[in-house]
């Protein structure tokens, strides 16, 4: 019997501890094949700009010809580091191989998610506020909430396409093959295509990446450029890329991105965003225009609003007189029967939040620590790229699209809820739990309306086969915050309204571009 | 037999008495008893490690998890029990706005055997092992920390026991145990983790391991122990600087406590128990209380009445 017992139970023990063998590293990202150029986008360097950067300024020097002894040195150099490179290396040619467009954008997500980090409050009770002068100090600088998000996506996003369509009109003025176009000899890692491959297509979106993230994080100045080197010399590991393309590549880049950098970053009035010596302004011009109950911030201890002159920030595609005429009416006042209408609707949510309601507000919080919305709707931008295999300027093209269309949504929004400084629900009613935390800043309109709107009104033009599905995420994305009772529904309503027409913006940019 | 729950797998989410009646004690049930254990646990927390910085927070006050559990605990033989417990569990906090949250959370079931036990020393040494598995009951959300109920997180466990028992009553027992547990699925599909942007809804759950030492006087009626428990998370990272807890956090706690119990009549005994956490990781410095009872029946007795 008891032989018998022992042997049961070391057979029960040995099936449990098989079943629940489990895998004690994070999930693996899917990895991406790369894939062959089929359009080569030839007329692609015409196309219209964000920066209309003048020629001269984007100028490459005349590579060395084919047959020139230079470049067979190139050749011979390139092959023995191919000939040199370890597995690793040769992963990374995959790596990079597949786009380099979204790997950026990745990389860019995963910062913003890092510095997506609201300061802790200090012992009496004020805030810190992150230092650009000492960016690695904590608080770390940028704290990367929505809107900053939203405008590094944008300007990452414009800086490689403009310095794409750039290095493309090069490319086809100096018509230098690929290099195992050149050496049959060399076998390359990667898809081969006619592309011209001076300056290097890669080598550019690296450097354009480098600068603009190297601006927006000064703190990551190293790993930035780490990344970036790791992305040129992966041509090389691949065969894709001489050592001259890429010197070509990264200086057109580079120069690209420095001038968005000082002719639109350095004078968008970011700087100015968080003037909080000149909030009272805003909430005494709300009084004069007869809205009497103002928002207040829900942290203990109160946190002075996220970026209350954000809305004054210029934005991409369209000028301030059409964002002021894209402000929605005044919304409904506490103490009409149109507001506790709204209220009751989440009070009754509060109480009896299902399952679904609160995974449908998780998913789509994109809170502190995440990526944020813009990040939410940038990753997605990105795998509908990758489902459509777009080359780089093709990808370029959608990313700046989308990123200029979100941050003027963020714009647009923000310069909505500092205008009428609507107080959140939990502001009312105290019993109107919620199912995330509550944002920082005022309540109408719903900010993950707005920028999902934007967003999906640029994927359906761009991807129209997923126009029915990239709507109900909106949609969804919307309803998500009165789920979450951090929004009223018409805060939503009119937020996925104002966005969609912010998108149309984009849109059209989009189809004047000469890329159709 | 029964004994005091220890609170094993006491995440920042709850000072949870997730474990059943005696996983982790050395005392076996007879063959053919019951016991039946309900108790009411309540266990609150200010201050909290932020990996292993301590900290309160303001916007959240004092969080409490608090628990209504039932528990069987049945002689198969005087060597071999099984346990079954199921709690039912709500969290809430005095500060924040965001809404608490209320369900049935886990079911666990024990086996334990008695591998041991030898007369010496005035009294008598036993060994013991314990294996358990664990499984979530309800669609509760594992990604609201502090204030969701559970993990998600379906475990195995194996822990063994040494115990030494003297004839006049006192004793002393040591257990160390590991928590296998599987990886979940959350409501979000990014998230970050040691720094890094994880583009997947599947979570990482350290497996645990936990060890704990009591000293106890048992003798006719009276019961009491005072014990020392500990846990801690294999791998995992830490809270982000200011930010919510989330299952893949190496959590840990040390925690001492008391426990009483007193027979009534031959079946029922009232009990309780306070513990408090003393060291931490990724977890609250929780005050634990709990209360209950328990009833022993005669199943056999019963089987033969009836017949």
């Amino acid at each position: 019997m008891k032989k018998q017992s022992i042997l049961a139970i070391g057979a029960a023990f040995g099936l449990l501890l098989f079943a629940t063998q489990c895998d004690k590293n994070a999930p693996e990202a899917p990895s991406i094949e790369p894939y062959p150029e089929t359009n080569l986008e030839a007329s692609a360097g015409t196309w219209k700009t964000y920066m209309s950067i003048d020629d001269s300024k984007t100028v490459v020097p005349t590579p060395e010809a084919a047959g020139s002894s230079a470049y067979q040195a190139e050749l011979t150099q390139l092959k023995s580091t191919m000939a040199g490179a370890t597995a690793e290396q040769k992963e990374l040619a995959l790596f990079w191989g597949s786009n380099g467009v979204t790997r950026w954008h990745e990389i860019a997500r995963e910062l913003a998610a890092n510095y997506n980090v609201p300061p802790n409050y200090n012992a009496d009770g004020t805030y810190p506020a992150p230092d650009p002068a000492n960016p690695t100090a904590y608080p770390r600088f940028p704290f990367a909430n929505p809107p900053v998000a939203s405008r590094m996506f944008a300007l990452l996003g414009v800086a490689q396409y403009d310095a794409l369509v750039a290095c493309w009109k090069r490319k086809f003025e100096h018509n230098r093959l690929a290099p195992y176009k050149n050496a049959s000899d060399i076998q390359p890692l990667i898809p081969t295509n006619d592309l011209p491959s001076y300056p290097s297509e890669d080598a550019v979106v690296a450097a354009a990446s480098r600068e603009i993230l190297k601006f927006i994080f000064p703190g990551e100045v190293s790993y930035i450029n780490d990344k970036a080197e790791e992305h040129k010399n992966s041509r090389l590991w691949a065969g894709a890329n001489v050592q001259s393309d890429l010197s070509a590549g990264d200086s057109l880049g580079r120069i690209v991105a420095q001038y968005v950098i000082n002719e639109w970053a350095k004078k968008d009035k970011m700087g100015q965003a968080n003037n909080q010596a000149a909030y009272p302004n805003l909430k005494a011009d709300a009084n004069a225009r007869g809205i009497s109950v103002l928002w207040t911030s829900r942290d203990i201890p109160s946190r002075p609003p996220m970026l209350p002159f954000f809305g004054n920030v210029k934005t991409w595609n369209f000028d301030d007189a059409t964002k002021i005429a894209l402000r929605p009416p005044v919304p409904p006042q506490p103490g009409s029967a149109e507001f506790e209408a709204a209220m009751d609707e989440l009070r009754d949510i509060a109480k009896n939040r299902t399952r679904e309601q609160q995974r449908i507000t998780a998913y789509w919080a994109d809170g502190a620590g995440s990526y944020t919305p813009p990040g939410h709707w940038n990753r997605k931008a990105c795998e509908l790229i990758l489902e459509k295999q777009f080359n780089e300027i093709r990808s370029a093209r959608a990313m700046a699209l989308v990123g200029t269309a979100v941050v003027d949504a963020g714009i647009t929004c923000w310069d909505v809820k500092y205008y009428y400084l609507l107080p959140r629900p939990t502001e009312m009613d105290p019993d109107v739990t919620t199912g995330t935390g509550i944002p920082n800043f005022p309540a109408y309109t719903s900010g993950h309306s707005t920028f999902s709107g934007a967003a999906v009104e640029v994927l359906s033009y761009l991807f129209p086969d997923h126009k029915s599905e990239l709507e109900a995420m909106a949609k969804e994305a919307s309803e998500s915050r009165i789920y979450g009772c951090i929004h009223y529904r018409f805060d939503c309503e009119v937020g996925l309204e104002v966005g969609k027409k912010v998108g149309e913006y984009a849109v059209t940019r989009g189809r004047n571009d000469g890329s159709e | 037999m029964l004994k005091k729950i220890s609170t094993l797998l006491l995440g920042l989410s709850a000072g949870l008495s997730l474990s059943a009646q005696s996983p982790t004690d050395g005392l076996m049930m007879p063959q053919g008893q019951l016991c039946i254990l309900g108790q009411y646990t309540n266990s609150q927390w200010e201050n909290y490690w932020q990996g292993e910085t301590k900290r309160s927070n303001s916007n959240l006050g004092k969080v409490s998890t608090q628990s209504a559990m039932v528990m069987g605990n049945y002689g198969i033989t005087s060597n071999l029990n099984v346990m079954l417990g199921l709690p039912y569990v709500w969290t809430g906090s005095t500060q924040s706005y965001i809404t608490g949250q209320k369900g049935l959370q886990d079911l666990s079931l024990f086996l334990k055997y008695q591998i041991l036990e030898r007369k010496a020393l005035g009294g008598a040494f036993k060994i013991q092992t314990t294996g358990g598995l664990s499984t979530p009951v309800s669609n509760y959300t594992n990604d609201l920390m502090p204030f969701s109920i559970g993990l998600q997180s379906k475990t195995a466990s194996l822990r063994g026991i040494v115990n030494y028992t003297a004839d006049f009553g006192l004793y002393v027992t040591a257990e160390v145990g590991h928590t296998w547990r599987s990886n979940v699925t959350v409501d979000r599909d990014s998230y970050l983790f040691n720094n890094e942007l994880v583009e997947s809804d599947e979570m990482l759950v350290p497996n645990v391991l936990d060890y704990s030492a009591r000293i106890g006087y048992i003798k006719s009626r009276f019961q009491a122990e005072v014990w020392y428990d500990a846990f801690t998370g294999l791998t995992g990272d830490d809270i982000r600087y200011n930010e919510a807890p989330q299952a893949t956090n190496k959590m840990a706690a040390g925690q001492v406590g008391v426990f009483a119990k007193y027979f009534i009549t031959k079946r029922f005994a009232p009990l309780a128990s306070v513990s408090q956490v003393l060291s931490g990781r990724n977890a609250g410095e929780s005050l634990t209380w709990a209360a209950g009872f328990t009833y022993f029946l005669d199943v056999n007795k019963k089987a033969e009445a009836a017949k």
